[in-house]
């Protein structure tokens, strides 16, 4: 049963670091095309990278202690991004040079959304099969 | 080789500068010289010796082959007295020594076995007697011989020289050679050629003085020369000179060849044939090929920009109805038509815009009210009306030319067109006809009142800037300048000063005296006054005044020297953020209190060279860059003044000036006495030019391209609109171009800049400069219509981009290979069809590219490492380089260096436009010189000058350390004369002072900071000369060719 939880937590934390990557390049989408001005976007995202960054490490720390090496070593890398570009400081999206960092966010998130899918997959794989098991 | 060392002390005056000079022993091209050594001992064991020559199949003594011009950078040689001939003599063999003359001076030459008996006999001409030697200025006579002789030799007839550089058009010239022998017409191989020109280059060379003997200077010969002619194997004669060679009669060396010379022939065969005649590119033979180790590049021949920047005029006559190039510049005016064309030209294909440049009289741009229509413009893509678009249906309808979508003409703008078509009110309307107008705006342009000129000051009072004396030479030029701000009486006017507290002045009007309020209170700042901080100018002018007289008095004991920069910041945002505006910062040292502190960085040499280097370049505290994206929202636009001799991190000062649209003006060790001149002239010019407030800009181009990137200082406020939040006229922008489509199908491409804008009379204004470039489907006529100017503003901001987030050198690497990779595709295009060995071509319209690269690797921001420039000192250029408009970039890159104690001595005018090439070679010991930059001014005084000319100029201080005295108007002809060129120099570049260092010869370190580090075509350093960047630009473009 504790582990259909564990299942259940890390299903509903993916489902919410994704709205929050969707969110950010929903924004940087925006700022392309001239919706919002450099300032709002950069804020926006800057307000959600933390949130992101939480619930992701959480996320690892979860599958980390609930035994679940497998995942936990496939949400590693992700956290271990996070992590270095958080201590160097260099998460926070800079305003001022925000066009020139465009294409490249975008990229960056895009890579995340993906894995972050192929994540989604196998939580559910992982949920449903625990729930069978029981 | 330690041959090559021997040549060095050919500057025989200067000792001390040799190092520099010398430089070159240290290239890698030596090695090989041994084989040659044993052969012609007589002649400097030269280094390389051989062959250059790759191809041909030397028949016979193919050791020698050593055509190769010498390297220029030997020149010093001449002066060696020459060995005497005897070694000339060896019999045998084929191998035909040419130029044995160079020989000597170049030691690379010497091939090996001279067959001419008669040789011995020109050597001894040439070459000067020891005694003579060296010094350029010296008699020139040495030079004479040197160089006629060996040209005869060479060509068998002295005549021949041509002027240098024109490759192509030298045939008229040459006459006598073919002349004289037509028949024999021998072709003359290209590489031949390269050997020729070579020479007579070096010829030129040294004397650079005046002196010259008038036969050396054509002595160059134009590379081409080989071609002419009629490839004629048969007679000796050819064979022997290859080329021109009159008959025998004509010149006696020739009658001396033997029948050796037929391996000369055989080396390189008559390549030539009259294609040389329509090469549509110019070429610098280069005698190396690939795998020979040997160089030799004739430095005289090389170009060089001496006539200042040129702008290709092809452009300007094809379409005369586009924006003068003062205004726009294209990188290559033939915009490629496909995706696959761009990524072949390898430059970047963009655009430099300087949207305000100054106007000379009577080409102002013409101002149009459409009061009552509203301005026209097109609907769908908003394009200003402009000379291109086209009138149809009667004058009823208008076609973009942008979009080409077909517009409604409104009632009131309605002309009749005339039998062809064309409006017939076309002569009144300035915007039907001028490639920039400016409309003014109605109500719909503005989104708040238009604001007035603002100028706000926020001063460093600490103990530093007292005693630099920098507060009151500043306190007084603004009062000077108080009568000329724009926008009288609109103008508005406030003052911030600050140490470790922050002082507001209250200047309304009604005071007699500004009333001081400290704040010391530096983690919550708040604003003392609601207003009254920023008062009218025209109404508080007698408290401004009185204020800005008392200051300096007022902190004349301030012992502090803490300084609450970040803090202060934020309070002059705070008063400011209402209106906007101009905000000039004072500051002296480094940020130390509250927000925005700063430590020192940069000192920790073990940083260099690494991964880590380039985060010394960048803005400490996110601070900064948050606060300049702030002022710009705001539409304030900050200037930054640093005065200190320490380290004030002008990386995260300047990013203030960067993201706003500023300018960092940065005074290393300020000390009034000597650049008082300086700040009063730069920031009387900051505070009266012409500036345009809270503007936008952006560029607008026809379907199919589209600018991406945008390069200088400024935000972007969305992906294609630039805030500025002031603009004047001397900055500039460059953006870089994309094709979106694969294939363009129009005929020409259209670009419109629009500059919206508050002028300082408090009207708003759009600016427009329209320009066409016609689409080309072939990558020749995309380098044909190239504009280096341009380019090398492109290619400096984004090296300037690079070293923020990598090494320097990887920043120079990127520079080189651009270059690199458009001249191989370049040559790849000619290959085919034209014998290129051991020749570098370049198209006419770039041929100063590898130069600027050169200079551009050899600027402030980009030289070196740790130790070549202070980070300080580098951070301010980059900001400043990055806003430059073309003609001073190019000026910066390869300042003026021009010879002026002839001048002074004879009565004639002094020629302006006399400029020397870069190098210590121009340099002559009994000289003055004159080296500007636009930033500063350098004046040399050779070693030998004449005690006359210094004491005319300096008086009494002409013996005292340069570096204490200063130049100023005296009581006499020469110093009256002197200042007058000075002032003409300055007149011409009014945008920065140029501040006066005088150096003399051998005056270490003086002289190698201000004037030999900045003599872009020598070696320096680590850095190559002019000549070796040319090979290795050479060689890198030959591998993979």
């Amino acid at each position: 049963m504790g582990d259909l939880f564990a299942w259940l937590i890390s299903f509903f934390l993916v489902i919410g670091v994704i709205g929050v990557i969707l969110y950010q390049l929903m924004c940087l989408a925006d700022l392309e095309y001239d919706y919002i001005n450099p300032y709002d976007s950069a804020s926006r995202i800057n307000k959600a990278l933390l949130p992101e960054f939480v619930a992701q490490g959480v996320l690892c720390f979860l599958h980390l202690f609930t035994g679940h090496w497998v995942m936990f070593l496939l949400c590693a890398p992700y956290a271990y991004y996070n992590f270095t570009i958080y201590t160097r400081g260099r998460h926070l999206l800079d305003v001022t040079e925000i066009f020139n960092q465009l294409p490249w966010e975008k990229k960056v998130r895009l890579y995340k959304l993906g894995y972050l899918v192929v994540f989604l997959a196998l939580t559910i794989f992982w949920m449903i099969w625990s729930i069978v098991d029981e | 080789m330690g041959t090559e060392n021997p040549n060095r002390p050919n500057f025989p005056a200067r000792p001390a500068v040799t190092p520099f000079a010398a430089q070159q022993s240290a290239t890698p091209f030596l090695s090989s010289g041994s084989v040659v050594g044993s052969e012609a001992p007589p002649f400097r064991p030269v280094s390389t010796a051989s062959s250059q020559f790759s191809t041909p199949p030397f028949s016979a003594g193919s050791e020698g082959p050593a055509f190769r011009p010498p390297p220029t950078s030997r020149s010093n040689e001449l002066v060696r007295p020459p060995p005497p001939s005897a070694s000339y003599g060896p019999p045998s063999s084929g191998f035909q020594h040419f130029p044995s003359p160079q020989m000597p001076s170049t030691g690379q030459l010497p091939p090996p076995r001279t067959s001419f008996t008669g040789q011995p006999v020109v050597p001894m001409q040439t070459r000067p007697p020891p005694g003579h030697v060296s010094l350029p200025s010296q008699p020139q006579p040495p030079s004479v011989p040197m160089g006629s002789p060996p040209q005869s030799i060479k060509t068998g007839q002295p005549n021949m020289n041509i002027p240098l550089s024109a490759d192509q058009h030298f045939l008229p010239s040459r006459p006598n050679a073919q002349a004289s022998s037509p028949p024999m017409g021998p072709s003359y191989a290209t590489p031949r050629g390269t050997f020729q020109s070579a020479f007579p280059g070096y010829a030129n060379m040294q004397p650079n003085s005046v002196a010259q003997a008038p036969t050396m200077q054509p002595s160059s010969f134009p590379l081409q020369q080989g071609n002419y002619g009629p490839p004629a194997p048969s007679t000796p004669f050819l064979s022997q000179q290859r080329g021109y060679t009159p008959g025998p009669p004509m010149s006696t060396p020739s009658g001396l060849y033997t029948g050796t010379q037929m391996q000369q022939h055989g080396i390189a065969p008559p390549l030539a044939n009259s294609q040389g005649l329509a090469e549509d590119f110019s070429s610098l033979s280069l005698g190396s090929v690939p795998g020979s180790f040997d160089a030799g590049v004739d430095v005289a021949a090389l170009p060089r920009p001496l006539g200042g920047d040129v702008e290709p005029k092809t452009f300007a006559e094809m379409y005369p109805m586009n924006c003068s190039s003062r205004f726009l510049r294209l990188t290559t005016s033939g915009i490629p038509n496909s995706q696959s064309l761009a990524s072949r030209w390898h430059l970047p294909v963009g655009a430099v815009v300087c949207p305000l440049a100054e106007t000379p009289a009577g080409e102002e741009v013409p101002v149009v009210n459409f009061a009552t229509t509203g301005i026209i413009r097109c609907r769908r893509c908003r394009t200003y009306v402009n000379p291109y678009v086209t009138f149809t249906d009667h004058g009823r309808k208008w076609r973009c030319n942008i979009c080409s979508l077909l517009n409604d003409v409104p009632s009131d703008y309605f002309a009749h067109l005339d039998a062809s078509g064309i409006r017939v009110d076309m002569d009144q309307r300035p915007e039907l006809t001028k490639g920039s107008v400016e409309f003014i705006a109605p109500a719909e342009y503005m989104v708040r009142p238009p604001m007035p000129p603002l100028y706000f000051f926020l001063i460093d009072v600490s103990a530093s800037a007292v005693q630099s004396g920098m507060l009151e030479v500043m306190s007084q030029t603004i009062k000077s300048c108080l009568d000329d701000l724009p926008g009288y009486p609109r103008t508005q006017i406030g003052f911030i000063t600050y140490d470790s507290t922050i002082h507001f002045y209250n200047m309304k009007s009604s005071l007699m005296q500004p009333q001081m309020m400290v704040v010391s209170d530096l983690d919550d700042i708040f604003i003392p006054l609601p207003d009254d901080l920023l008062v009218n100018l025209s109404e508080s002018r007698s408290v401004v005044e009185a204020f800005l007289d008392s200051l300096p008095s007022m902190f004349q004991n301030n012992m502090n020297v803490e300084s609450a920069f970040g803090p202060a910041l934020k309070a002059a945002f705070m008063v400011m953020s209402q209106l906007g505006g101009k905000l000039l910062i004072f500051q002296n040292t480094l940020p130390s209190f509250g927000v925005g502190r700063l430590r020192l960085r940069g000192d920790d040499i073990r940083v260099y060279g690494t991964d880590k280097e380039h985060i010394l370049r960048l803005p400490e505290d996110p601070f900064y860059k948050q606060m300049a994206a702030d002022f710009t929202k705001h539409q304030i636009a900050v200037n930054v003044y640093a005065f200190s001799d320490k380290y004030t991190d002008i990386a995260s000062l300047g990013s203030l000036a960067k993201y706003t649209g500023g300018q960092v003006y940065y005074y290393p060790n300020f000390q009034s006495s000597i650049h008082k001149d300086k700040l009063r002239h730069e920031l009387a010019r900051d505070l009266t030019r012409e500036t345009a407030w809270e503007a936008v800009m952006r560029i607008r181009c026809g379907k199919g391209v589209r600018f991406t990137t945008y390069h200088g200082n400024f935000m972007l406020r969305s992906t294609d609109l630039i805030a500025l939040p002031a603009v004047d006229c001397d900055k500039a922008y460059a953006a870089q171009l994309s094709l979106e489509e694969t294939l363009l199908t129009t005929q020409t491409v259209y670009f419109q800049v629009a500059l919206l804008y508050t002028s300082s009379s408090g009207e708003r204004r759009i600016r427009v400069h329209t320009a066409a470039a016609p689409v080309v489907a072939d990558l020749g006529e995309m380098y044909r219509l190239a504009d280096t100017g341009a380019i090398i503003s492109l290619f400096s901001r984004l090296a300037i981009e690079k070293t923020s987030s990598s090494k320097l050198e990887d920043a120079r690497n990127a520079v080189q290979l651009r270059i690199v990779k458009a001249l191989r595709e370049y040559r790849n295009l000619y290959a085919v069809q034209h014998r290129l060995t051991g020749r570098m071509i370049y198209p006419e319209s770039l041929k100063y590219l590898p130069l600027y690269g050169l200079a551009l690797n050899k600027s402030t921001p980009l030289r070196g490492g740790y130790a070549d420039a202070q980070l300080d000192e580098r951070c301010a250029a980059a900001y400043t380089m990055m806003a430059l408009p073309v003609k001073k970039l190019l000026k910066l890159l390869y300042p003026n260096l021009v010879r002026v104690d002839d001048s002074l001595v004879k009565t004639e005018e002094f020629d302006i436009s006399k400029r020397l090439p870069l190098t210590i070679g121009s340099l002559d010991t009994r000289g003055l010189y004159i080296f500007d930059d636009g930033f500063r001014f350098v004046v040399w005084f050779g070693r030998a000058i004449s005690p006359d000319i210094a004491q005319n100029l300096l008086g009494e201080d002409f013996a005292l350390d340069y570096s204490k005295v200063s130049l100023s108007q005296r009581d006499n002809e020469m110093s009256r004369k002197v200042m007058k060129i000075l002032n003409k120099y300055r007149e011409s570049d009014p945008s920065y002072f140029q501040l006066c260092h005088l150096v003399r010869q051998g005056e270490q370190p003086r002289e190698g900071f201000f004037l030999l580090t900045n003599l872009v075509e020598d070696q320096v350093g680590g850095s190559s000369g002019y000549a070796d960047w040319m090979l290795q630009l050479f060689r890198q473009i030959q591998q993979n060719a």
